[in-house]
This record gives structure tokens, sequence and C-alpha cells, in this order.
């Protein structure tokens, strides 16, 4: 299932945004940067999130699924690309339905645009530039095998429920050892809001 | 955050396209250097020169983007051995100064400090210059011109400001900004080791089974750095860090020590006090390869980690944990930086984390050892060879006969006009004040911003007759200066860093400066020129340059002899000492178990902590520490000016934690005896209750270094920048970041200076997230 | 009017690295989806003969039946009878697909509203006019394929008024004096107005496909040598999908202009063959437009309507009464009817998290990030 994808490891970010100068630097999207970085645990610890499109196998490609004009395309290795443009027509159901809050749009040009896992660069046999760059494998890009060669025994899980939905997806997280059988909670149901239980 | 929504604006008609998004999804703005839409990948005929980052101590390899026309226009990772392709957001950044718009491009001059800036020739301000230094030298002696240089210059261009100061200027005030950053570390190298440099290379960081961090931010500082430390935890090795705030290497640690600032001596006793006391020292090593054991072992007796632990306000158990687990591993290693070294106690600090090191036996092997992190990118070339007020080149003493007559001997003038050692930077500046220098060039740094006491620097600085600045932005310095050079940036020319490992690698010329654009070594010779002392000045290149400093550094400590351009092209770096050209260079230091010191061994140092300068009281109850973040360097002048970075973190903040009351943003008046400033407000766990931080880049009115201490290391005379007594109170508006100064009728560019006025902290000490920008 | 395409589907720039075909599941090159399940297929089949027939009518009774037709038209106008067929068929397809045809609904929906229509009566012409006529959007997107793109448009468009009229034998051009220089110009057989053929109006009339041609080389050079040039575009580019289209409007008009050139300076040398290739590049073009990149033609007027859909919400909500916040930052999404529509088209299409739509991106991420620090792991390990 997993060929040579991106690995997330939050555990091992720094929160540097390397990966958001980064990806301006791609010549598909030069001066733009598709990759998010948030820092969850504000407030209380550095704690640091990058996001780059999960390019979702099953359902493939929420994205894609809501979009009213076919937009979106899906390449054979899975890779989910952003919106055509001659297609697009900026109505933002894609950035509101991913459940990884991936898609940007920009208003003015009515046009999405999202992480397409550099496929500038990957066609060329580079790594994706986020990959490339991030000073701490936070962000890994390769095969599971080549990941393991860096640090052995790893672990990682590619599918994330929402509520009772399971999303299987092409780029995967580290988790730990005994996480692996167990799909990576996504935050939905929301539990606590700013400290407040709102179940 | 983007809360307004424009298209609700009350008694505005509804436009067409009431445009709305969440926020982080829309707006896209291009926050480089060059706007979007004028972007075009037409790129045909792309050269890739290989080279390295121009900032920290690490010295990452890239590749600069060069268009058919010959200009940098992007930058592209390199597979060197020191970052494996890895890059920060400073170093994916930097190429965007080399054909910014706020460069300097011709030379600026003025009379009097009432006037404007005008530009002139380079024929008129050189004249100029040189006749301003007549006048001084002429009228109050030569030691009444100084100099002063910088640690991100080549070692070819700091070489050249040591030998101009002494040659040309026969001035003996020459120092440079490396005071202000790890002089500390070198005083307490070269005291031990008698060799002043890291031990170990970065690579045997991945061998070890305990690494200490003490004193440095390196997911910040450092990023590319970090993958080291993550290859060490990968392979087994634990991470004990020590720093008052819980950063993010620190966050993760199996030991993050967060010590009251300013306690870091009394610590690294109480750690050694616990290791002696479970017998956990390395007796042969002591035995073989050290003097002074039976003084340091009575000295940390007096530090129990009860005591230690009262000192520092960490657990007592901790302390412990610490000396168990360091002294417990096989291969242990320790790497410090600014945070214990920018103190009044600064060498002695790094004294005591050297003697853990030494008594557990862990120095000279792979995967155990010390180091010290230099932070400018030339941090270590650019103390070796005579910048420094006290040193010669090769890492030579001033004051040692021998070494002054080599010298004189290589540059060819009696030992009588070689002047005496200097005074350091902070201490010129006092001098400046007193009217002791009246006339200064400074080259590669920014006082105004990188001094600590702002309010006496900007007095010495305006006490001066004549000031002359080099730089290629008009840094805030040299907005206060007569004349300023607009000089090249990193890419324009070629020389040689080393890094913080002592390995030395080569910067490669990228493109050629713009028109009116001169390199510091053009503009140092033409000096030296009019000075009447071309003859020793007759530098085409910095390939000339470095012929000389090999030789001059044949047979130090420092020997650079054996490296040449070629082979740095070749291999990628050689760590010095390599005497001969056939030499690989020493990667790793004391392998053999001898020192630099004429006995070979170690000599170690006792250490008695005392409190920091700046005393508490009731009206100053905390402690006030500052340091970097990620985005930015130094002060600023570089990366201030850059569209990415400016939009990672526009603006200074005060980290305060949660029990003092304020909220996200509040904007919070910072108090010390030297001044006030009113940040806004990052409420977070991660720092002690009793400190507070303020990053240090920008400028007054905004400067943590308005605030901090001009108290000096009496040894290395580093300043007190890592703690000072403050207090905190609630304001009513945060003071606003100015715009970085241009040259007349010039405008600091538009584009990346978006953010600038954002009034809000940024969302952690790293950067605001991606969906807080506007 | 081929739209500056950027990234569309990627194919391996020098035949290195991975070899992406076209997509399973979503569309892969504009096609009809593979999976259209058959009852849309045979609604679409439907729909796609309705319209063929009406056109055909329209054909046979605008063209006073068929006196007017001109039978060396008669492969274009075969060929307009395909893309009648091939547009409803690709049409009916796409609107039953969930998000769209709910935003089908919506933006119809608005557009039929009278209560709409008195409170903001310039709205829809003012969209029309930005979103379809100067494409305003394109600007924000390059300044430079905006410019180019007006000329592909406004060039197609010119050439489609005056060739389709024509070829269905709507327009004659009739003379009272057998030969000139007096015209006059009917539709379907009513005289609309007479001309001066050697006038300025003649001139035009005459000569509005070479001007259009003109205005379409321009463009479509501008795009051909972009998509050379410029490596965004490169990335990825389809032969079929991204340069097909911009051949096939340079082989037209090229071989348009070259009629008249052979017809006035080489007295007809050449015009045989030059008015077959023309035909050739017409009627494929033609054929090609429900299936390739010239679809955006058909799809963007839902650019109209979701603007429609989305500015009427806007306005009935007084204030901000209308917007949904983000349930936990509070930060506005987008407007509650678009949420709610973007939610039933979630629920349709089982995809069981709609919920989720109610908060903002950013909170997404954080609760995830906060989820896994909570439930994954806290720190390295």
């Amino acid at each position: 299932m997993m060929g040579r994808t991106i690995f997330i490891d939050p555990g091992r970010c720094i929160g540097c945004q390397a990966c958001v100068s980064a990806c301006r630097e791609c010549d598909s999207h030069r001066g733009k940067s598709m990759i998010h970085l948030d820092y969850p645990d504000e407030g209380h610890s550095v704690a640091s999130l990058p996001t780059v499109c999960m390019h979702c196998e099953d359902p493939v490609a929420p994205c894609a699924e809501v979009c009213p004009a076919d937009a979106i395309l899906v390449t054979a290795d899975g890779v989910v690309q952003q919106a055509d443009t001659t297609r697009c027509i900026g109505c933002a159901n894609c950035v509101n339905a991913c459940p990884f809050g991936v898609p940007k749009i920009d208003l003015q040009a009515k046009l999405q645009m999202k992480c397409n896992l550099c496929y500038d660069r990957t066609a060329y046999g580079l790594a994706p530039m986020c990959a490339t760059v991030c000073p701490t494998g936070a962000l890994f890009y390769g095969t599971l095998d080549e990941l393991r060669a860096e640090r052995p025994g790893v672990q990682v899980a590619d599918s994330f429920t929402f509520g009772t939905t399971t999303v299987s997806t092409g780029v995967a997280m580290v988790v730990p050892a005994d996480k692996v059988r167990w799909p990576v909670p996504g935050g939905l149901p929301v539990v606590e809001i700013n400290g407040r239980d709102v179940r | 955050m983007t809360a307004t929504d424009p298209a609700t604006t009350p008694g505005r008609p509804l436009p067409l396209d009431p445009s709305l998004a969440p926020p982080g999804t829309r707006n896209f703005r291009d926050a480089g250097g060059i706007p979007a839409d004028r972007w075009h990948a037409d790129q045909h005929g792309e050269t890739l020169v290989p080279t390295h980052c121009c900032f920290c101590g690490v010295q990452c390899g890239m590749y600069l983007r060069v268009d058919h026309h010959g200009k940098v226009f992007g930058v592209e990772p390199r597979n060197h051995d020191i970052n494996r392709m890895r890059l920060c957001p400073k170093g994916i950044n930097a190429y965007q100064q080399v054909n910014h718009p706020d460069r300097l491009t011709a030379p600026l001059m003025r009379r009097n400090r009432d006037e404007e800036f005008h530009e002139v020739s380079w024929e008129e301000a050189l004249d100029h210059t040189v006749a301003e230094i007549r006048r001084v030298q002429g009228q109050h002696g030569n030691d009444a011109f100084g100099l002063l240089g910088g640690a991100s210059l080549f070692s070819e261009k700091t070489y050249l400001v040591g030998k101009f100061a002494r040659v040309a200027l026969k001035s003996r005030h020459v120092d440079y900004n490396g005071r202000l950053c790890m002089v500390s570390a070198a005083g307490a190298n070269k005291l031990a080791f008698g060799i002043d440099r890291a031990g170990n290379p970065f690579s045997d960081i991945l061998l070890t089974d305990c690494l200490l961090i003490a004193g440095s931010n390196v997911g910040e500082c450092f990023p590319v750095m970090t993958q080291y430390l993550w290859g060490a935890r990968d392979r087994g090795a634990t991470l004990i860090v020590v720093d008052p705030r819980e950063t993010a290497i620190a966050r993760t640690a199996d030991v993050h020590v967060a010590l009251k600032p300013g306690t870091d001596s009394a610590f690294f006793n109480a750690v050694l006090h616990v290791v002696v006391a479970e017998g956990l020292t390395d007796e042969a090593y002591l035995a073989a390869h050290t003097t002074g054991w039976d003084e340091v072992r009575k000295t940390v007796a007096d530090y129990p980690p009860a005591r230690s632990a009262e000192i520092c306000g960490v657990p007592e158990e901790q302390i412990v944990q610490v000396a168990r687990m360091f002294a417990g591993a096989d291969k242990a290693m320790a790497w410090h930086a600014r945070g214990v070294e920018h103190h009044s106690q600064g060498v002695e600090n790094c004294l005591t984390i050297i003697n853990l090191c030494v008594a557990t036996g862990n120095i000279g092997r792979p995967g155990a050892g010390y180091g010290t992190i230099t932070g400018q990118g030339n941090g270590q070339g650019g103390r070796e060879h005579g910048q420094k007020s006290d040193l010669l080149p090769g890492g030579r003493s001033i004051t040692n006969p021998e070494h002054r007559r080599q010298i004189c001997e290589i540059w060819g003038i009696e030992e009588s006009e070689l002047p005496p050692a200097g005074t350091s930077m902070m201490e010129m500046v006092w001098q400046m004040q007193r009217q002791e220098i009246r006339g200064l060039i400074g080259i590669c740094n920014n006082p105004f911003v990188s001094l600590p006491n702002h309010a006496t620097v900007k007095d010495g600085y305006d006490t001066l007759e004549f000031h002359a600045q080099f730089d290629f932005f008009l840094s805030e310095t040299a907005a206060n200066a007569h004349v300023v050079f607009p000089v090249t940036v990193w890419a324009e020319d070629e020389g040689v860093m080393a890094n913080a490992e002592a390995r030395v690698v080569k910067h490669n010329k990228a493109q050629e400066p713009p028109a009116g654009v001169r390199t510091d070594t053009w503009v140092l010779c033409e000096l030296a020129k009019r000075l009447g002392a071309g003859d020793k000045f007759a530098f085409p290149d910095s390939r000339s340059v470095f012929e000389e400093l090999r030789t001059a550094s044949a047979g130090t400590v420092n020997d650079y002899y054996g490296i040449t351009y070629e082979r740095l092209e070749e291999t990628g770096g050689i760590a010095w000492p390599c005497p001969s050209t056939d030499h690989p260079g020493t990667p790793r230091l004391f392998e053999d178990g001898r020192t630099y010191h004429p006995d070979g061994r170690i000599h170690l140092q006792t250490v008695a902590w005392h409190p920091p300068m700046d005393p508490y009281s009731d009206e100053y109850p905390l402690s006030l520490t500052t340091g970097r973040t990620v985005a930015h360097f130094l002060s600023g002048n570089q990366t201030r000016r850059l569209g990415a970075l400016v939009e990672q973190t526009p603006r200074p903040w005060v980290e305060v934690h949660p029990s003092h009351g304020f909220r996200n943003g509040d904007p919070v008046r910072v108090v010390t005896r030297r001044g006030s400033e009113v940040f806004p407000a990052l409420v977070t766990e991660a720092i002690r209750p009793d400190t507070v931080f303020v990053p240090y880049h920008w400028p007054v009115p905004t400067a943590a270094n308005a605030l901090t201490i001009d108290a000096l290391d009496p040894r290395s005379k580093i300043p007190e920048y890592k703690v000072c007594a403050a207090r905190i109170e609630a304001a009513d508006r945060v003071d606003e970041v100015p715009a970085p100064p241009t040259a007349p009728g010039h405008q600091a560019y538009p584009e990346t200076q978006v953010s600038r006025t954002d009034p809000l902290p940024p969302t952690s000490p790293q950067g605001r997230g991606t969906a807080e920008r506007s | 009017m081929t739209e500056p395409p950027q990234t569309a589907e990627p194919s391996p720039p020098s035949g290195a690295a991975p070899a992406p075909g076209p997509a399973p599941g979503v569309t892969a090159d504009g096609g009809p989806s593979p999976q259209a399940p058959a009852a849309v297929r045979r609604r679409a089949v439907l729909a796609g003969t309705a319209v063929s027939v009406l056109l055909i009518l329209a054909i046979v009774f605008g063209s006073r039946l068929l006196r007017d037709f001109d039978s060396a038209l008669l492969p274009y106008a075969v060929a307009t009878v395909f893309l009648a067929f091939g547009v409803a068929y690709r049409y009916t397809v796409w609107i039953s697909a969930p998000g769209a045809r709910r935003l089908f609904r919506q933006g119809w929906r608005s557009f039929f509203s009278a209560a709409n229509f008195r409170r903001a009566p310039t709205a829809l012409p003012r969209m029309i006019a930005t979103y379809l006529g100067f494409q305003k959007f394109l600007g924000a997107r390059s300044h430079a394929r905006w410019a180019a793109h007006q000329l592909l448009f406004w060039g197609c468009l010119l050439a489609a008024a005056i060739t389709f009229p024509l070829t269905w034998g709507w327009f004659t051009f009739t003379s009272a004096t057998g030969s000139g220089p007096g015209y006059e110009m009917r539709i379907w057989g009513f005289e609309i107005i007479g001309f001066d053929a050697l006038g300025f109006l003649g001139w035009l009339m005459f000569h509005g496909l070479d001007i259009a041609a003109v205005l379409v080389i321009a463009g479509a050079a501008y795009f051909l040598w972009r998509r050379m040039k410029d490596r965004g575009a490169i990335t990825g580019q389809r032969f079929a999908y991204d340069l097909v289209p911009l051949i096939a409007l340079v082989v037209i008009s090229v071989t348009g202009l070259l009629l008249t050139f052979s017809s006035i300076f080489l007295h007809g040398g050449g015009y045989q063959f030059l008015a077959v290739l023309h035909m050739v590049s017409v009627v494929f073009t033609l054929i090609y437009i429900p299936f390739g990149k010239f679809f955006h033609i058909v799809q963007r007027p839902a650019a109209v309507g979701m603007q429609l859909f989305k500015y009427t919400s806007r306005r009935t909500g007084e204030g901000e009464g209308e917007v949904l916040v983000c349930r936990r930052c509070h930060e506005p999404i987008d407007t509650a009817p678009y949420v709610a529509n973007l939610r039933g088209t979630m629920r349709d299409l089982d995809l069981g998290f709609d919920e989720w739509a109610e908060y903002c991106p950013r909170c997404k991420r954080v609760l995830r990030g906060a989820a896994y620090l909570d439930h994954v792991k806290k720190g390295f390990k």
C-alpha cells in the first residue's frame, strides 16, 4: 500500500517552519506556501504539527468528491493534485470538507491550491521540498524501508478516525509500537475546546 | 488573526464578491522577494553554485540557483555531509538578500549627524575617511581610532581587519562582535585545553550514549543540528537539556533542567559533587591527563545538591538524576552555547561543564567529548586570525614576545610598530563615551541592536567624531554613521569560514556584485593604500589573502597551512589543525590524550558560583533573559528584511508564565534598571514563573538590549545578556517595531514589511502558525 | 478558450521517474467518469439525444426548411450536432454528481428568486460580466495570462458568433443587385441591416473571422510559449489535455487566415486543400470540446451560480447573521447556507464527518494535533 511517500512525526518537529519557507521555493507555486504549521499546544508547550496533504485513499480524496467542478484530479499513484486551474470555480467546498484542513483558496484568483507532494520535484526523482529540508526528519520522504533504515523499528499508521469514519491515507504518521493497529484519532468527535468539555 | 471580515463593514454595501473563507486558507501573499505575479519560472540555463549558508555556526551546505543573466534567484538543498540537504528557514531565505531592493549600492556620506546622507563616489568616501583618520590620529594619537570587525566575515576578511588595525591604522583598538558571542567558551577552552575549538565533530553526537545540551536552544538557533540530536536518540542516547525555558528540544528531552538564569555553575558543581560522591569519576583518566583535580574536588564538595537545588530553583533529585545519567553513560557528550556563556561568569560556567566531562573521562573519544556551538557563521574562524583585541593570526597572543616577533616578520614591520593589546568591544564603547576613542570604523556588525544597555551604546557612538560603517543593508548602527561603505553579500565573493566543529568550509562566488558595490577586501586595501600601507595590502582577491593567512598560521595551534582552496573544494571541508597539504585535518581533538598545553594535560579550574551582577530586589524581582528566535539572526539587519521571516516572526514579545495573570497579547511593560519597553505577552507554561524572556533581534523601541546590563565577564569580557533583574507591569499599548533603515530616498521593501506592525505576539516562540497570518 | 492551465495531470517531464497515468476514481482528463452509474448514463444519452434533435430542428426551421442552408458547410453542421450531443451528455453526467447537483440547484434557486432580484437587480449581470466576460479572477493569477486569455476568449466568441449561425443557415447575405456592393444581412430570413460591402461595416462583416483569428493566434501563441518555458506549467502538463487544444486553435486560425490570403492574393491557389484542412481542424475541435480542456467553457457559468448563491445568502442575513463561525475559534468559515449545502453534499457522498465542516481548517488541524499529543505520543518516542 505505502510506496514512496511522506512520513510525519510531530514528536520530532521543532516548529522551525523551514518546511513553510521551503514550500515557497517550489517552481510550480513559487512564493506561495502550501504546507501548514500549527502549534496545537499553545500556551502549554512549543509542540508543533506540520500538515501536508494526506492524499486520502479510502474514501478516495474527499476534496475531489465534494468538488462541484471535477477540478481535483487523482493520479494513478494516488497523488491528489491541486485544482485544475481551468475548472476550479473557487467555491471552497474542498477547503471545508477536507478532514485534515489542508486545501487553501485564493479568493481573488478563485482558485484552490494545495500540497501536491511536489510533483515538479518527484517527477525528477527529487524529494518534496519540505521533506528535503526538514532539519529534524519530522517530515521524511521515502519508502517505509528507507525510513526504518534511518530509524530502526519505527512504526507508522495510515488511518485516522473522524467520528465513526475511518480515513486511510497515502501519507503516514509515526506512532508508538503499541498504536500501530489503531487508527490515529483525527480530532473528531471534539471532546474539549479551550479547556471546556463539550461532550 | 484575521477576524475582521471586510465584507461586513457596517454602512458599506455588500461587494459583489463578499469573499469569505476561514482564516489560514485564504489570501495568498507572496512572502518572498519576488511578488508571485512577477515570478516566471522560465529559467533556462540555470546553474547551481555550491556554497554554504551565511548564517549560523553550523554552516549548512546549499546551492544557490543562478539564472542565465548571472543573478542569484533561488536556493536548492545540497547534500553536504554537515547538513545532508537540510536547511532552516533562515538558510532557505538567505538568497533573497542578494538582489534585495534594500541593498546599498553607493557610498553614503555626511559631514555631521544632523544632515541627511547623500550618495557620493567611492573616491570621495575613501578620501574623506582617510582624512578623518589622519585628523583624529594626528590630534589624539593612533589609539584614538578604533576598528570593530565581525564574525560573519570570511576568515580572510577577519585576518585583514586585524592586520589593517595593527599595520595600517597602527591602533591597539581593534575588536569584533564575536566578543558578544562565544568568547567565554574560547577563554575556557584556552584555559583548560590550550586550544580554542570544540573537541568533537557533529558526527560524534550520533555515537554518544548521553547528550547534555546546556544553554542552547538548538531547535531554534541551530535547527539543522537537531538532526544529530535526534539521530543520537534514535540510537538510544539519553538527552539532558539545561535551559530556563522549555524549548523545542527540551520539550521531549529525557531530563529538562529548568534552572534559574545565572546559576549554571552552581548546578554543574553540584552535578560533579554527586558524581564524586557516588564514585562515578574516571580516576585513571584524571590521574593520567589532568592537573588541578584535587582543588576541583574540594570546591565541588561545597555544592551539595540541596544547596544548588535551592540556588538553581530545581528539584534536588534532578541534579542526582543528571549526574547518574551523564556519568553512568559509557560515552557522554556535552555541548553548550550562549545560555551558559553570556554571563559575568561565562568562562567559569564553561569550565564547570569541562570539569564534568573530564572528571567522567569523556574527552577525545568517538561519542565522548565536549564542544561549544558557535552562533555566527564564522564564530570559530573569526576569532582565530587576529581581529580579537588580544590575538594575532594563528591564535597567537599579542602579549607573547615570541608570537609578536613571528607576526612582525610575516607582516614585514618592526616589532616596535606593532601595537599592544586593546580592549573589548563593550569597553571600547565606554572609551568612546570618555573620548579615548574618537573615530571608529565598524565592519559587519550592528552594535545598536547587539550590544547591551543601548542608552550607553548610543551615547558612545554619538560621541564619536567620525564613524564609518561597512554593510550591505543600512543597519541601525550604519544609519547613525558619517560614512557607509556598501559592500558585498556573502554570495558575491569567495572565502572560507570555520564552523562550530572548526571545520573550514569554502563559500563560492555566485554572482557579480551590483554596480557600486565593492568587497570588504577591496575597501580595506584602498584605505590602507591611502594610509601609506599599500605595499602590505596588495590583495587583489580573497585567495591572495588566504595564501598569506595560511602562511601566517603555519606552525601555530590554529594551523591552516595544509588547507588550500582546492582541497576545500575537493573535500567539502577540513578541520584545523592541518599542518601540511597531505594532512587530513583534525576533526576530533585529544585522541592521544594530550592537550595543547606544554605539559599535554588538561588544566582543571575551580569555580565558585556567584550571583548575577544585576541584583534582585523587591522592585526588580524577576530574571530577564534574552535569546534568539528561529526566523531571525543576531541583530536582524539581514533577516528583518526578508518577507518570509518577517511574516513568520514580525515582532518581539515577552514570554511570561501564566501565574502573572496576563493573557496572550496583553501589552506588558518590562522594566529594568536601564530602561523599559512594552511587548505583547506570550503567555506560556514553558518558562519559569520567576523568569521572563525577550528575543533580541529588533532595534529600539523594541530592543531587548535596551534593557540588558553591560556587566562583563572579567576574563572574556562577554556581556551578561542572559540575566538581569526586571519587573513586569501592565501597559496600555505595545511599542511598534520600526521599519529597517534604508538609504535616503528609499523605502524598506514594502512587500516584506506587511506583517511588521502586527501588535500580537507569535503563537509560539518559533513564530506565528501558518493560519495566524493575515 | 483555453485558460492557462497550471498543473493539471502530471506526466514525467522527460520520461523520468514515476509514470502516473490518468486517474481511477475521479475524472482523468475531463472525459465522463467511468463509474457513472447506468441510470445517469441513460439520462445523459437521453439529454444528449434531445438536445441534438432540438438543434437539428432549429437548423431546419432556422434555415427556412434548408432553403438558406449552405450544403458546403454540412460537415460543420454535423459536427455541431455531435457537439450538442456531447455537451449535453457530459453536462448531465457532471451535474448528477452530488457536489455539482446541489450547487446547480442552489445556483438556479438564487437565479430565479424574485426576492433576490428585487434586492440586487444588478448583481447577476455584474457577476456575468466579471466572471464570464472579463474574467477578473484570472488577473489575480497572472496579468499576462489574463491578457492572453482575454484574446483567446473574445477571439473565439467572435468566431463562434459568426460561424455557427452561418453554418446552420441562420444568417444569409443577399444582394439585390446580384454581386454587391449593396448587401443586406438576414437572420432566419428577416432582414436585419443593409450595408455596403466596400464600406467599413462591410469590411468588418467580411473580415470578422480574420480579426478573430489574429486574436486567437496571439493568445494561443503566448500560452504555447509559456508551456515550453514556464516550469510551473511544464510540470505535469499532458499533450492531449494541455497542448492539443492550443495547437488546434492555432491550426484553425492559421488555416482560416490563409484562406483569406489565398482568395485575395493567390486567386484561390491552394484554397481547396486549405479548406479541407480548416474543416478537419474545426470538426475535430468541436467534437473535442466536451471531452477535454474546452469543457471548462461549459462549466465556467457554475462559478456565477456559486457566487450568486453565496452572495444572496450573505445578503439575506443581516450583518453577520448568515455567516457560520467556527465552533472552536469563532472565526468566520462561510455563509451558513453554504456550509449546510456542503454538509448535505458530504452526507450524499457518505462522508461521515460532515459535522467537522463547522470547524475551521486550522481548528481541525489543532484538534488533531492535540489528539495526537494526548492519545498517540507526547514526545519523541
